[in-house]
């Protein structure tokens, strides 16, 4: 898968992208939340 | 590196960099009037500064160096670092910790993560002890990531070794006690992006050079035969797998870089007290965004390139990487940027590097001053004649100098540790008490003092007389006992972090239900502080 021998790495390829997009999502979707 | 550099124009590009970090300082010393300033920023530091400066904090020279020479020989297993450091370093921190820790530590008026953890659990002993613990054991840390930057400027800048120790640790002392924290993140925050311009540039060239996504990878796979037969006999199967369960490198790979580095990463003093210089739980939010997309190009780059960089040293010299670095992990990065990229971008390199250097190194020594001036001093009951930013001053001088002596006394086979102790011994000592502080109302002074003596006690015993990796190179088990580690296998392989954890937790969680509990009172201060005031003068305005 993706070009990896082993599934886990091919997993813990998209798994990296996977968390930076978590990151930017969660942070968007609370852009204006907890101001005070 | 330095294969037709210009050192000249390297050298104005430098002057630049340092004069526009210098304004930025000059810019935060202006806002920095009180202790409260220098400590915590003042507590008004917009979100996105702060992601910039907790990103380029948490990765120092060697994050991409060394990791991405080790990825070079390990393969792509340690992306689950990568992983771990996106996931629970940024997302989990910011999500869980950091919004606790702001509220609380500001509740409790507390600036630094020490006299927070003695302020939730009302004990001064937890203050100046955590505070003594990195005042002792930061400098060898610090000094290991000054070798580093100063062994980086020395080659690319072809100037002698000591002069570039030298200069890094004198102009962090000056740039700390200067512009205090404001003006260490404002420098942060442009060194930072500094760094992902540099590691995105990198990234996106290096996919190019091996052909695209899955083709680079497909070829890395095809190299598995090439693994040398001393790395297979270890468990290496190849770039792309992960190593043999079980097996020596498996063990390296999950045990201490994995566990130490993505669980250590969340009780890194310089790393937490970030977390009190924002305003609100919203400047959190708006961090995420910009932390999760540094550290995926930080260590996600150098986790890609490392491995990859096999494929194009296999295709132009026919040797896989560590080979053609000539057996030198740290130089396989360097070698293949060198090789590959255009020769204006071997310039943006040097200077994320030196950036990369510089920021970790102004946020330990940024700790290590409060630690004197805020936890120790004061809990001694030291009379102080003056102001406490002079005090903090003096702990700059005094950090900066142990850096130095460290980096200079302690032999190459100890600093090659120093990381792993420093991370083991603070996440055993800090961790559980963090945690039962933010999130168990529960948990009791004397378990708390229990599990920071007993995490730090018991890391640091394993360190020295179990753990063979450290306790050989330290030698004071060989010392007092005539071996070098006091107990037979597993114990000399287990690295100290995984019980002196256990320990910790077991102690504060168990000590918490033979003590007495935290008065009401007390536990509402330090989690409703902020909100009990709040509703106090909402009743008041409708009154009037």
């Amino acid at each position: 898968m993706l070009g990896m021998a082993d599934p886990w790495i091919a997993l813990v390829w998209i798994l990296n992208i996977v968390a930076m997009i978590v990151c930017v999502v969660y942070g968007g979707l609370n852009w204006n939340k907890g101001g005070d | 590196m330095g294969g037709g550099i210009n050192i000249p124009l390297l050298a104005i590009c430098l002057l630049i960099f340092l004069s526009i970090i210098t304004y930025l300082t000059y810019l935060g010393a202006q806002q920095t009037k009180s202790q409260e300033d220098y400590m915590v920023g003042g507590r008004q530091i917009p979100g996105w500064i702060m992601a910039l400066s907790y990103a380029a904090t948490f990765i120092s020279t060697s994050a991409i160096v060394g990791f991405g020479g080790a990825a070079g020989v390990f393969g792509f297993s340690l992306m689950w670092l990568s992983f771990l450091n996106i996931f629970v370093g940024i997302f989990l921190a910011f999500v869980f910790l950091g919004g606790p820790i702001r509220g609380m530590s500001s509740n409790l008026g507390a600036n630094t993560l020490a006299s927070f953890l003695g302020a939730r659990y009302d004990s001064k002993f937890i203050t100046w002890f955590t505070g003594l613990m990195i005042f002792i054991f930061m400098p060898a840390y610090t000094g290991v990531v000054l070798i580093g930057g100063a062994r980086f400027v020395q080659e690319s800048l072809k100037v002698d070794y000591n002069i570039a120790l030298l200069f890094l640790v004198i102009l962090v002392g000056l740039y700390v006690s200067w512009g205090g924290l404001r003006g260490i993140m404002y420098a942060d925050a442009f060194m930072c992006s500094m760094m992902i311009l540099g590691m995105v540039f990198l990234l996106f060239k290096t996919y190019a050079v091996v052909g695209g996504v899955v083709a680079g990878h497909q070829a890395l796979t095809d190299l598995a035969s090439k693994v040398p037969e001393s790395m297979a006999a270890a468990g290496h199967l190849g770039w792309t797998s992960m190593p043999a369960g079980g097996s020596p490198y498996w063990w390296v790979v999950v045990s201490t870089i994995v566990m130490g580095v993505g669980i250590g990463v969340l009780a890194q003093p310089q790393l937490t007290m970030r977390f009190m210089t924002v305003p609100n739980k919203r400047a959190l939010n708006r961090a995420l965004v910009t932390g999760g997309i540094c550290i995926f190009f930080f260590t996600g780059t150098a986790f890609m390139v490392g491995p990859l960089s096999n494929v194009f040293f296999h295709d132009t010299t026919g040797q896989i990487a560590i080979a053609a670095a000539g057996g030198n992990t740290d130089l396989i990065i360097p070698t293949f940027i060198n090789a590959v990229m255009p020769k204006a971008y071997i310039y943006l390199f040097m200077i994320t590097l030196i950036a990369a250097c510089l920021t970790t190194v102004l946020g330990l020594i940024h700790v290590q001053s409060i630690a004197f001036s805020r936890d120790m001093l004061p809990e001694w009951g030291v009379k102080t004649a003056k102001s406490p930013l002079f005090y903090s001053r003096i702990g700059v001088l005094i950090g900066a100098a142990a850096a130095v002596i460290m980096a200079y006394i302690l032999p190459i086979s100890i600093i090659a540790r120093a990381t792993a102790f420093w991370f083991g011994i603070c996440a055993a000592g800090i961790l559980p008490a963090l945690l039962g502080a933010i999130f168990w109302r529960r948990v009791t002074k004397q378990a708390a003092v229990w599990s920071v003596a007993l995490g730090f006690g018991v890391s640091i015993f394993g360190f020295v007389f179990l753990h063979a990796s450290e306790s050989a190179p330290f030698g004071i088990s060989k010392l007092l006992f005539g071996r070098d580690a006091l107990l037979p296998a597993p114990w000399t392989l287990i690295d100290p972090l995984f019980y002196s954890i256990v320990i910790a937790a077991i102690a504060l969680i168990a000590i918490s239900y033979f003590t007495p509990q935290f008065s009401k009172e007390h536990i509402n201060k330090c989690f409703n502080g902020e909100a009990e005031q709040r509703s106090a003068l909402s009743k008041g305005n409708i009154k009037a």
